[in-house]
């Protein structure tokens, strides 16, 4: 057993593509037509490039509990995963430029730097560096 | 403010508050960082902190969840799938990032990445 695809929902795939590959940096990995307008939609960090696919699904918009959950999640501030980064502090400046909301601003916690923002999809994205 | 930044207070208030001890092992662990190729034991790194060995080695895995010894091993693996990745020999790896023996190497790597050097090399080209 291997992991090599996380997903993440997001409400708008054409949107998150966007903002995954020209804010955050990613690049698509394999975009195939599923149904109904649907793609199996994945994207890869440009460093690890053979590396865990991020998998952009569609939010289950006819599956009530799970917009609750994501809606849920997104007012608390969690986030619903996190990225690593070298540097927290350059990448928020980066992100900051290109118009990336973040609700919290690196902030050091013991032995890590995290900051998360707003991945504009109905998630909060958590980057990570390790001190 | 967010639910999630209120915890994220709280907890850094509980578990963190410590800012010597943080200091302490964030210095440890860049130190290892940047000496990993060198013959690293506990005696130095306690004598560059000026701790004892065994409160490094208690504080180092209440931070890190890991023992100064075992996040040497990790970074050295880490550094010499980059060297791999890059096409460096097995043997040149192994002497690069600080290990004598390439057998012992491959074992050690085997266990932790789960293939031996070699197939993690061959699979590392194909991918490109």
């Amino acid at each position: 057993m291997k992991v090599r695809v996380i997903g993440i929902p997001v409400q708008n795939q054409d949107k998150a593509l966007k903002f995954y590959t020209e804010k955050l940096g990613f690049i698509k990995k394999f975009d195939v037509p599923i149904s109904e307008g649907y793609r199996w939609l994945t994207v890869v960090a440009r460093e690890e490039q053979d590396g865990t696919e991020v998998l952009l699904e569609p939010s289950p918009d006819n599956f009530e509990p799970s917009k609750t959950y994501q809606k849920a999640l997104f007012d608390a501030g969690i986030p619903y995963t996190q990225f690593s980064v070298d540097d927290v502090q350059q990448e928020y400046d980066r992100l900051l430029n290109l118009g990336v909301e973040f609700s919290i601003k690196p902030t050091e916690m013991g032995t890590v730097k995290l900051a998360v923002f707003n991945d504009t999809c109905g998630n909060n994205i958590q980057i990570v560096q390790m001190l | 403010m967010t639910f999630y930044q209120r915890e994220i207070n709280r907890i850094r208030s509980i578990c963190y508050s410590n800012e010597g001890q943080i200091e302490t092992v964030i210095g440890i662990k860049n130190f290892i960082d940047n000496n990993f190729e060198k013959e690293l034991n506990l005696d130095l790194l306690s004598h560059i902190r000026y701790t004892s060995k065994f409160h490094l080695l208690r504080l180092f895995k209440k931070y890190y969840g890991l023992t100064p010894y075992q996040y040497l091993t990790c970074r050295r693996i880490e550094e010499s799938k980059n060297n791999l990745k890059k096409g460096m020999s097995v043997s040149e790896t192994c002497f690069m990032v600080g290990y004598g023996s390439p057998c012992s190497f491959s074992t050690l790597f085997k266990s932790k990445i789960g293939v031996t050097p070699i197939e993690f090399q061959k699979r590392a080209i194909f991918a490109k």
